[in-house]
């Protein structure tokens, strides 16, 4: 497979295979990095919301695995009996996730997550000292916290995904990182690359040395102990075997998975979750509908049509596949950052598609030719 | 100025990485094996919930924030 010539990620496809659902826009959090507009304040989802996606959902997750991700906000901050009436409108056969910052995790709601068979993701960025933008609404750190969250999560043996946001990547940082999360007992840790969307605005430009140098090393301290699945590393060495297999183009999907994000009132943002709740003069609020109208199997069908961004987006997804020789690993950069990072969505290259695709892939092949032994002879 | 016209070619660079690429892609796949990520997709499967490890072989639906394209962060 050349490198340019990709089949993949044409179009949106009508069938999600999840949702992102918003409790509240509530978080009793105020994390220095975070993109959301409203959470300050407790906007609830009505169970009728709950109700139109549990009916939009059910042939979709009848015909295959399909997941319902409780985002927020903070989505405990809804409270255990709220979250539990949304839930309810679901069939069984839906799988639940909660992204949580897991401060407000107790006894209680690991009964409940143990319960409802629902899978736990939490936020924490590394040791105490690497939380530092992880505050609460007095600006008190809210590391403390959190671990206590998690220490509920080990006390009932649930087992646990782990995000966190690295702000700075660079090389000494990894290696840090990586045992902090083998010692905290997490199944499964994605690394996000601080990004600029939403209302953080905090520039997200780094030394592509630090970067790379950053991922390099990281990948030297999975391999010393590669207990956890580290989503990064993962994909690139998925998309490196393919390479080296001839079958490169079959690694993405065929089309883009629309994820559709719906808001606390209902509302549909399809893509990038982090535009939900913004507006522009150009492109409007982003939305492509709202649940307690449109059945959300018709706002799928008509969105590329009906929502002008999308369009623009679908011709950035093109560009990119006829510049980056990165594109069959990475798909295309995402709607929020061409947005946020450049004011539109037909761009392509943004520090994201950098910290986190480019720079990664290069620290990869950096750290094999670092460790490549010679050929016997 | 952009990192994407690096030369000679990505997938040239990555072929002549072979063999440590293979080396380190081999190790990984003992480390998914360990980790009981095929036992968890037929836990799933047989409705116990599994772990939260993330499916190696359901990539385009995987849970929670690991899906990698247009995923939400």
């Amino acid at each position: 497979m050349g490198d340019g010539t990709w089949s993949g990620m044409r179009g949106i496809a009508t069938t999600p295979s999840y949702v992102v659902m918003q409790p509240t826009t509530l978080c009793n959090l105020n994390c220095s990095y975070c993109y959301l507009p409203f959470r300050g304040s407790d906007r609830r989802m009505p169970v009728s919301v709950a109700r139109a996606v549990a009916g939009a959902v059910r042939p979709w997750a009848r015909s295959g695995r399909f997941s319902v991700v409780w985002h927020g906000g903070e989505p405990l901050a809804s409270g255990r009996e709220h979250l539990l009436a949304l839930l309810a409108e679901f069939d069984d056969d839906v799988e639940h996730h909660v992204q949580t910052n897991a401060t407000l995790i107790d006894d209680a709601w690991c009964e409940m997550f143990r319960g409802r068979q629902i899978r736990v993701s939490v936020s924490v960025d590394g040791p105490a000292a690497r939380n530092a933008d992880r505050i609460g609404r007095g600006g008190r750190p809210a590391y403390d916290r959190i671990v206590r969250g998690i220490e509920a999560l080990r006390r009932h043996d649930i087992p646990f995904s782990a995000l966190c946001v690295v702000s700075r990547p660079a090389p000494g940082l990894a290696a840090e990182l990586y045992a902090y999360f083998l010692d905290l007992g997490c199944d499964v840790l994605g690394i996000n690359v601080e990004e600029q969307e939403g209302v953080n605005t905090r520039d997200n430009r780094h030394p592509a040395a630090d970067v790379s140098g950053f991922w390099s090393e990281m990948v030297a301290a999975w391999r010393r102990d590669p207990r956890i699945h580290l989503r990064e590393i993962e994909w690139t060495l998925r998309y490196a075997e393919a390479v080296l297999d001839g079958t490169a183009d079959r690694v993405l999907p065929r089309e883009l998975d629309p994820i559709p994000t719906v808001a606390y009132d209902g509302s549909v943002v399809l893509l990038s979750p982090e535009l939900a709740g913004f507006s522009d003069k150009r492109y409007g609020d982003f939305v492509s509908g709202n649940v307690l109208h449109t059945p959300l199997a018709d706002i799928l069908d008509g969105a590329v049509t009906r929502t002008p961004w999308i369009g623009e987006f679908l011709d950035g997804v093109e560009a990119c596949r006829a510049r980056c020789p990165y594109f069959g690993f990475c798909g295309g950069g995402h709607a929020a950052n061409r947005y946020f990072e450049r004011g539109r969505f037909d761009v392509t290259e943004t520090e994201h598609c950098r910290n986190s695709k480019i720079r990664l892939l290069e620290g990869v092949l950096d750290h094999v030719r670092d460790h490549q032994q010679p050929t016997a002879v | 100025m952009s990192e994407t016209t690096s030369s000679p070619r990505l997938s040239d660079r990555m072929e002549n990485a072979r063999r440590g690429l293979t080396a380190l892609i081999a190790e990984a796949g003992v480390a998914r094996a360990r980790r009981d990520e095929v036992a968890a997709v037929k836990d799933q499967r047989a409705g116990d919930g599994g772990t939260a490890v993330c499916a190696w072989n359901h990539f385009e639906n995987i849970p929670t924030f690991y899906n990698w394209n247009n995923r939400p962060r």
